[in-house]
This record gives C-alpha cells, structure tokens and sequence, in this order.
C-alpha cells in the first residue's frame, strides 16, 4: 500500500486545483490522505505518476474525486432514522399544501428514494418536492437512472423491513437484466441537480434537509460555513437531519435548533 | 474533566483486533484501575448494529473516562476510546478524531490499518501499539507502518491468538515487532500506561 504524508497531500490539493479548478482545501485531511493512498494503491501509481496524469476534464480528475469524496450509501440507511422520521418529524408537516425536501450530498440517490417511499407510504408524496443534489455529476446521472445491483437491493430490503416499511421494497423496483431499477413513480418528485456546498449558494427554503454523513468531509472552519448554508436553507420550524456520527457540536448554530432525538441526529430551527 | 490543549502532553496507545480479541480487550480494560498517562484507542471489528457496547461493559467500572468519540472531538491523555462500528476512525494532526466513510478495508469498518496509518502520520507520539487475535489481514499494514516510524509495536504470539491470521500477516509484513504472550501482556502493558514519557 502507498503511504503519503500530509505534506504530499497538500501538494496533491494543489495539483488538483490546478488541474480541475476542484479545490480540497476544505476538505478534513485525516480522510483525504486516506482516500488518496487508497487511490493510488488501487491504480498502482506513485504519486508523482498520479500528478503527471492530472489533466482538465480528463478522466482521472473524474476518478480521483469520485474517491475523496463519495461515502458508501445504502437505501434506508440507519432504519431507526427513518422510523424516527416518520414520528418526530412528519407529524409536523401535515399541514403544509406543499413540501420541499432537499438531500443534500445525495450520490447514487440513496436517501432521495428511501425519503421518496417513507412519502409515498404516509402519503405525503404527491405535495412534496425532493431535491437531491450533489458536487458530483458522474453520480448524479447514476442517481437519474435509478440502478442499483442486486446485492446492493438486498441489502436496502433488509433495512427497509428494520424501518418498518409497509410493503415490499421491491414494489418499488423492477428487475431488468438483472438490476434493480427505482420505479417512476418514486423517482417523478425528484429532482437531481449539481450543487456544491461548499461554494454554491441557498437555492430555495425547505422544510426538511436531510445531511447525512456529509459534514464529516469538512475542516471545522468550512463545515461552520456549510452549517450557515443549511441554516438559511431551512423554513423556520423546519428540520435538519444529521448522520447518527455527526452533531451540531462545533456547528456555530447549535443555539439556533432544538433537539428533536439525540440519538438520530434531528434537530428543529427554532429561531 | 481536564482540558486538553496543545500545549498539554499527549501520547497515543493503540490496540486493535478482532475475533477473539474481545476477552483480551477486557482484559486490558480491567488493569484501568486509575487514569493512565497516556489516550488509550480501540480498534475492534465488530458488528454495524453493536452500538457502544465496551463503553457500557466498563465505563462504570473505573474512575477512567471510556467513551465512543464524536467527529472532531479533541483526543485527550486519561482517556479511553472505542471506535464506533460502521465507520473509519481516523487520528488527525491536529489531535481530533475524525469519522470516515469510505470503503471497508478487508471486509472491515471500522479498519485497524486506517486508525494505526492515520496516529503513525498524525504527528501525535505513540507510545505503543498492539495487535491481537483476528482472522483478517487488517492491521499488518498500519502495524508496519508505525514500527517504521520507530514506534514500539506488539503483536501475540499467533500460537496463543484464538484466531492466529492477524498477528501471522503482521509479522510476515515486517519482522521486528515484539511477541507478547497471554501470560505477561497485561504486565507489559500496564508497564506502558502508566510510565511517564514515550
């Protein structure tokens, strides 16, 4: 396996920046180094190999960032959120003629379809607006599609049943050549689009962020900012749902949120 | 709780495994009869859903803190820490523990390789570190990595591990680190957390 150092990392940053006009430099370099070794062993290159490689627009730009900066994702991902979800949280929203959910950090659309089912099943789909958006566009047009493996569909189903799903998880998918395909009508009130957080702007308001497992990507210095996006995001007495190995210690805008479950990560603009 | 800042000293003991491991674990946790001069960091692989499990086994045990850290929580000397199942956890430079979600290595989050590569870089001494009893390669890599560094490194004896992989692709990955046996790790570690120094 390669071993870098941190400062190769800071010069591989640099390269990248050079390279693509992605800038890392906000990025936690605990887990950048990691991904960046592990990428250089996968590809067999030296480092020096990788920085002559890096070129506008060229594949291995592509490839590089997919590795610092995807996490592995899962439908129904942590299946006692969704329950909670479903009682601390929607009960809220039954009054509003019209909903809008944004995923931010989506990848593949992992969260986008479990949040689009839990809607479907509690019958809130057909008012709501699911934004899903990404830094990422090779996994956004993966997220359009809406195909996974069939492993990967086993896995999910297991943690649909630990969420209490209603129905059968392949209700909501076909098989075809052997892959499992979102259904349209899960996918009709999403809307997958490239945004970064960490340079783009409030875009619309929301009732509901979901955020999972995103925050962990950033220096404390930039996830404060990240924070403050997400803050001016949210509709007031709208809701911010963090990853269960995240909270909102170190945020800037703990005093701005109430505690909805501590365990799950939920939390409610108070002010 | 005493505070922690740059300026206090901090030294690192590192001890990872997996099946088999748990009663050696234990055993290590039971020598905790005072606060050690040192942060003591677990690596155990075990399942997503074992949600703090060793913290509640022991935290009440002893006077020592022993706790699942937060992302970005500041690494602080008379502590004890667990790594979370499900996820990577990584020892920054700037002495915060840092969640990460990437791939499993060896079939394995949280990896005993990205813990033990990420303290040997982080800048942050070692006292020491060890590795028991697993049926994965996980762990030779970082153990390799922090010898070379010139940091103290044990693994047990693979006659004695319950499953003897680990400790063998460790020692088949560099040849100098130091046999422990069942009969006197305890020792031998209690000699190390509580000795002043790296």
């Amino acid at each position: 396996m390669n071993l870098l150092e941190y400062p190769d990392l800071e010069v591989l940053i640099m390269q990248i920046r050079n390279a693509s006009g992605f800038d890392f430099s906000g990025y936690a370099r605990p887990s950048l180094l990691r991904r960046a070794s592990r990428y250089l062993t996968k590809n067999k290159l030296t480092l020096p190999q990788l920085i002559s490689h890096l070129e506008p627009e060229s594949d291995i730009v592509f490839d590089l960032m997919q590795e610092m900066t995807v996490n592995y994702s899962e439908m129904f991902r942590d299946p006692d959120f969704f329950i909670g979800v479903k009682s601390e949280v929607f009960t809220y929203l039954e009054s509003y003629p019209g909903l809008r959910f944004w995923v931010a950090g989506c990848a593949s659309g992992e969260e986008a379809f479990s949040l689009a089912i839990l809607l479907k099943e509690c019958g809130y789909l057909d008012r709501s607006l699911i934004y899903a958006t990404d830094l990422n566009n090779k996994v956004l047009t993966a997220a359009r599609e809406g195909v996974f493996t069939l492993s990967n569909v086993r896995t999910f189903s297991e943690n649909y049943l630990l969420a209490h799903g209603q129905n059968s998880l392949s209700d909501y998918y076909h098989v075809s050549y052997n892959k499992a395909v979102i259904s349209r009508e899960i996918r009709k009130n999403i809307v997958f689009s490239l945004h970064d957080l960490t340079g783009d702007g409030v875009f619309n308001e929301f009732q509901f962020i979901s955020c999972r497992n995103v925050m962990i990507y950033f220096t404390l210095e930039l996830r404060q900012r990240v924070f403050r996006l997400l803050y001016e995001s949210l509709s007031m007495l709208g809701f911010l749902c963090l990853g269960k190995r995240e909270t909102l210690r170190y945020s800037g805008i703990e005093q701005n949120f109430r505690v909805v479950d501590t365990v799950l990560n939920i939390y409610q603009k108070i002010k | 709780m005493r505070t922690s800042s740059k300026s206090q000293p901090l030294s690192l003991v590192l001890l990872g495994g997996s099946t088999g491991s748990m009663v050696i674990f234990e055993e290590v946790l039971k020598l905790l009869t005072s606060p050690p001069d040192c942060a003591l960091i677990f690596i155990l692989h075990r399942g997503k859903s074992s949600t703090a499990l060793l913290p509640d086994l022991f935290r009440r045990k002893t006077g020592v803190v022993m706790i699942e850290p937060d992302h970005l929580e500041e690494i602080r000397s008379a502590h004890v820490y667990f790594a979370l199942p499900d996820c990577h956890l990584l020892i920054g430079p700037d002495r915060r523990f840092y969640y990460d979600l990437s791939d499993k290595d060896f079939f394995s989050r949280p990896s005993i390789d990205a813990a033990f590569v990420s303290a040997a870089v982080s800048g942050i001494p070692v006292k020491a570190a060890f590795l028991f009893s697993g049926s994965s390669p996980d762990g030779a890599f970082g153990m390799r990595v922090l010898a070379e560094k010139g940091f103290a490194t044990y693994v047990l004896d693979p006659a004695e591990a319950e499953s003897s992989r680990m400790p063998e692709e460790a020692i088949k990955l560099y040849h100098g680190h130091r046999l422990i046996s069942r009969a006197n790790f305890t020792r031998t570690i209690n000699d190390i957390i509580y000795s002043n120094g790296v």
